[in-house]
């Protein structure tokens, strides 16, 4: 099949020669608009068509090559790339969050690094908060404190008066 | 003159189980501050009243009341003056 194949293209390769060889000089119909690349290369066209077959032949595992250079890239590009979404999502389990953080806290304290408190917050952590948020939420007595503390507060504030005692400006010479 | 106001707060300071004391103006300045108390917290304890009164426009001040396991902080506005008082957890 392929042999056939290739002496087809040989006679025609050596067809096109031959009409184009005399009529190089002179523009017809036939002339070729582009300049073939394949008839400059003049080492396959004075080629013999048999010579041809054994060229096509030799040319066949390169053919191999050039598979096994696209799967090549094909496998490195595959080993390149992370696919995210057919990585497994590891989701701590609270027992096993529990046990790292025990297990890293160890190790710190067995290295005698310090690790730097650098969270200064007004509102703290409390260790129990099921008892506090279980409590009335704001006694009535601490209501009435707060409010009758602010009525006060409030008329004191208005009886706060400047007080005239003495002339602000003083004369310095007199 | 501002003998009412700190009569007021001695008579809250007084009260059991409070602890300290704190009257702040609208801005945030300390009118008066007794016991276990800082001026220097006047002006977050007024912040503080501003921003909890955001949470609901248009509704009267609310009473803020912050604690942790051993004391308790109220705060609360009415009309140009912040109050906040200190109070130990009674266990």
């Amino acid at each position: 099949m392929g042999c056939c194949y290739s002496t087809a293209m040989g006679c025609c390769y050596s067809f096109c020669k031959e009409d184009s060889g005399p009529q190089s000089g002179e523009v017809s119909e036939r002339t070729h608009l582009l300049v073939d690349p394949v008839s400059n290369t003049t080492n396959i066209l004075h080629v013999h068509s048999d010579d041809y077959v054994n060229h096509y032949a030799s040319s066949v595992p390169k053919k191999t090559d050039e598979q096994s250079a696209l799967n090549r890239i094909l496998h490195e590009t595959a080993a390149n790339v992370i696919d995210i979404g057919a990585l497994d999502s590891h989701n701590l389990e609270q027992h096993e969050y529990m046990d790292r953080s025990k297990a890293y806290s160890k190790r710190i304290e067995t290295v005698g690094v310090k690790v730097p408190d650098i969270s200064s917050c007004l509102l703290t952590d409390i260790p129990a908060p099921e008892r506090i948020l279980s409590t009335e939420p704001l006694p009535s007595a601490d209501r009435q404190l707060i409010k009758d503390m602010l009525d006060k507060a409030v008329s004191a504030l208005g009886d706060v008066k400047v007080e005239h005692k003495e002339d602000l400006v003083v004369p310095f010479l007199s | 003159m501002e003998r009412n106001l700190e009569k007021t707060m001695d008579d809250v300071i007084n009260t059991e189980g409070v602890i300290g004391c704190i009257l702040a103006d609208h801005q945030g300045l300390c009118l008066g501050a007794k016991g276990k108390a800082s001026g220097d917290s006047a002006g977050l304890i007024a912040a503080i009243a501003d921003q909890a009164a955001k949470l609901e426009p248009g509704s009267k001040s609310p009473i803020i009341y912050l604690q942790n396991d051993t004391r308790q902080c109220l705060i609360h506005r009415q009309g140009p003056v912040v109050a906040a008082i200190y109070k130990q957890v009674s266990s």
